[in-house]
């Protein structure tokens, strides 16, 4: 998920552990982020017509149907929503890391994203605080994860 | 909405299982065909009486681009009205909604609905599908497994609500106990469990341990069903069931996306991980049908893990909204003198296979007096709740043994 493909229309792998399906990759609509992603900041979208953030992939805004939406950048401060401790991976690729925090984070910009949560100190526990952190994962990729505890 | 609650019955069944390991290994389309073919015999219809076809989304198992087209072709049907309903998983139970529809609207005279999958004999599904259950750009890179993925809901769920993991637990052990004596549950060679066999059991995704967790059937199930109107109904078949009411409802993808910006009743300012489309297509269903969750006999879920089933229960009107752990917990679907729930064993011990109607025909069985070693006395009315996704897409269906029109 590194780089930009010239033309995503002829197709980028993305690999979900050993599995591969479909277009789902970083497209025009979300390519952005992933830009974002490897100068290690978190962007969202945003509608300056509403005032109001929304995840990455959408493209439209909702209260006024706007597509002006911008990538601006978010604070990458939360709050676990909800979050489970995986202990039987999905495939080989992430099993030599269980068990590993898989997560929704609630963003102060009111938008949820789905993550990896990193203990810094104590229990992960919902309503805990996070900060953004930038890893690259098992897949190889950089990503955004989300750090619970004394750092955040 | 008017008059359509029993305008429609089902007519014919048809059913083809094949286990992995079996000497011929079948296909789902094989299997799909069989079904077909024994549910037009046992409605007493010929090939250019099928007005309509629907079928659930391609199998996982049979990847074809048009998988309506390659069973159509098999049987040699040429449908005036034909299409797949997909909402993942859960468009095979919404194939009769669409089935009831185009009867009540005077199109065709009968539609053929089929649903088929073996995954169980042909793919690796604790890997494959966990790509199937997250948006592999912004999810799958993360490495959740299924079970963790609906454990996000299942851990909110129980932290706004106060539930436990020995609440939720109960479940399982009825579940168990319903699949002993099921001739083809897969779980039913294991024998019965406890509380303490599933809270002792390996953690997969926390909340969930293994025996909170749905199992993968073991082979392939192919499941048919032939509808048609309440006039042709009485006029020509002997054996009806009614389609007494259904409904539908469907908010998202995939999980990460799920969370608010509606803006409109009934979510409002949601859905949120644990409001789901479920109650919404259930208040339709029994609205249509004129029945309240009290007048249901038997009730079959879809949802694949311990807690998922305590809020199905919810959403399907059994309990209120938090009180699906308390509700279990005391007794309300225990196997002796509790509300008859997953009598196949549900997904727990039945097994799951990816789509599938073997739920509704479990009630249509009930109703009929056939579902030998598990009969429950005297069902009149059954609900069926099927879902699609990270609890994406609902469908539910209610059953009637006598016109509710």
């Amino acid at each position: 998920m590194t780089g930009t493909p010239a033309d995503w229309s002829h197709g980028m792998p993305l690999m979900a552990g050993d599995w591969f399906i479909g277009l789902y990759q970083p497209s025009p609509e979300t390519v952005g982020y992933w830009e974002a992603v490897a100068r290690r900041e978190l962007v969202l979208k945003y509608s300056p017509a509403a005032g109001r953030w929304y995840h990455p992939k959408r493209i439209v805004c909702t209260e006024t149907g706007s597509t002006a939406l911008e990538w601006r950048r978010a604070s990458g401060r939360g709050t676990v929503y909800s979050f489970s401790e995986v202990h039987r991976a999905p495939s080989a690729v992430f099993a030599g890391s269980v068990p590993y925090t898989v997560g929704l984070v609630a963003l102060e910009e009111g938008v949820h994203l789905f993550t990896r949560f990193i203990a810094d100190a104590g229990p992960i526990a919902i309503g805990a605080p996070a900060r953004v952190d930038f890893q690259v994962l098992e897949g190889g990729t950089l990503l955004p994860v989300f750090r619970v505890g004394a750092a955040a | 909405m008017a008059g359509i609650g029993s305008a429609t019955a089902i007519v014919g069944m048809g059913r083809a299982m094949a286990r992995k390991g079996d000497a011929e290994p079948k296909t789902p389309l094989q299997l799909g065909a069989a079904a077909a073919r024994q549910a037009m015999a046992a409605a007493g219809i010929e090939r250019h009486q099928v007005g309509a076809l629907f079928t659930g989304r391609t199998p996982q198992s049979y990847m074809v681009l048009q998988y309506n087209q390659s069973l159509l072709n098999e049987l040699k049907i040429g449908p005036t009205f034909c299409s797949e309903m997909t909402s993942h998983g859960g468009g095979a139970l919404g194939t009769l909604q669409l089935a009831a529809t185009a009867l009540h609207a005077g199109v065709i005279d009968y539609a053929l609905c089929v649903t088929n999958e073996a995954s169980g004999i042909w793919m690796d599904q604790v890997g494959s599908n966990a790509a199937w259950e997250g948006d592999l750009q912004f999810e799958a890179p993360y490495g959740p497994s299924t079970p963790s993925i609906y454990a996000q809901t299942a851990m909110r769920y129980m932290h706004e609500y106060g539930v436990t993991a020995e609440m939720a637990a109960q479940v399982a052990v009825e579940n168990r106990r319903w699949a002993l004596d099921h001739p083809h549950a897969a779980m039913r060679h294991k024998g019965p469990i406890t509380v303490e066999d599933v809270l002792s059991s390996r953690l997969v995704a926390t909340p969930f341990r293994l025996l909170d967790c749905a199992v993968w059937y073991p082979g392939g199930i192919a499941t048919a069903v032939v509808l048609t109107r309440a006039d042709l109904a009485r006029a020509r078949h002997t054996e009806l069931t009614w389609l007494a009411g259904f409904g539908q409802c469907n908010t998202h993808e995939w999980i990460g996306e799920r969370m608010g910006g509606w803006g409109y009743a009934p979510f409002e300012d949601g859905p949120d991980l644990v409001q789901t489309g479920a109650g919404v297509a259930a208040k339709q269903a029994y609205a249509m049908a004129g029945l309240t969750p009290a007048e249901i006999d038997i009730a079959e879920s879809s949802a694949p893990f311990s807690t998922i089933n305590l809020i199905m229960l919810e959403e399907l009107g059994f309990c209120p909204r938090g009180e699906g752990g308390r509700f279990v917990a005391d007794g309300g679907i225990a196997y002796d003198g509790g509300l008859p729930f997953n009598t196949i064993g549900g997904y727990l011990s039945f097994g799951q296979v990816a789509q599938g109607l073997y739920n509704l025909q479990e009630v249509v069985d009930q109703i009929h007096g056939r579902a030998e070693g598990r009969q429950v006395p005297d069902v009149r009315t059954g609900i069926v709740h099927m879902h699609g996704g990270p609890l994406a897409c609902h469908s539910v269906v209610i059953l009637s043994k006598e016109s509710l029109a």
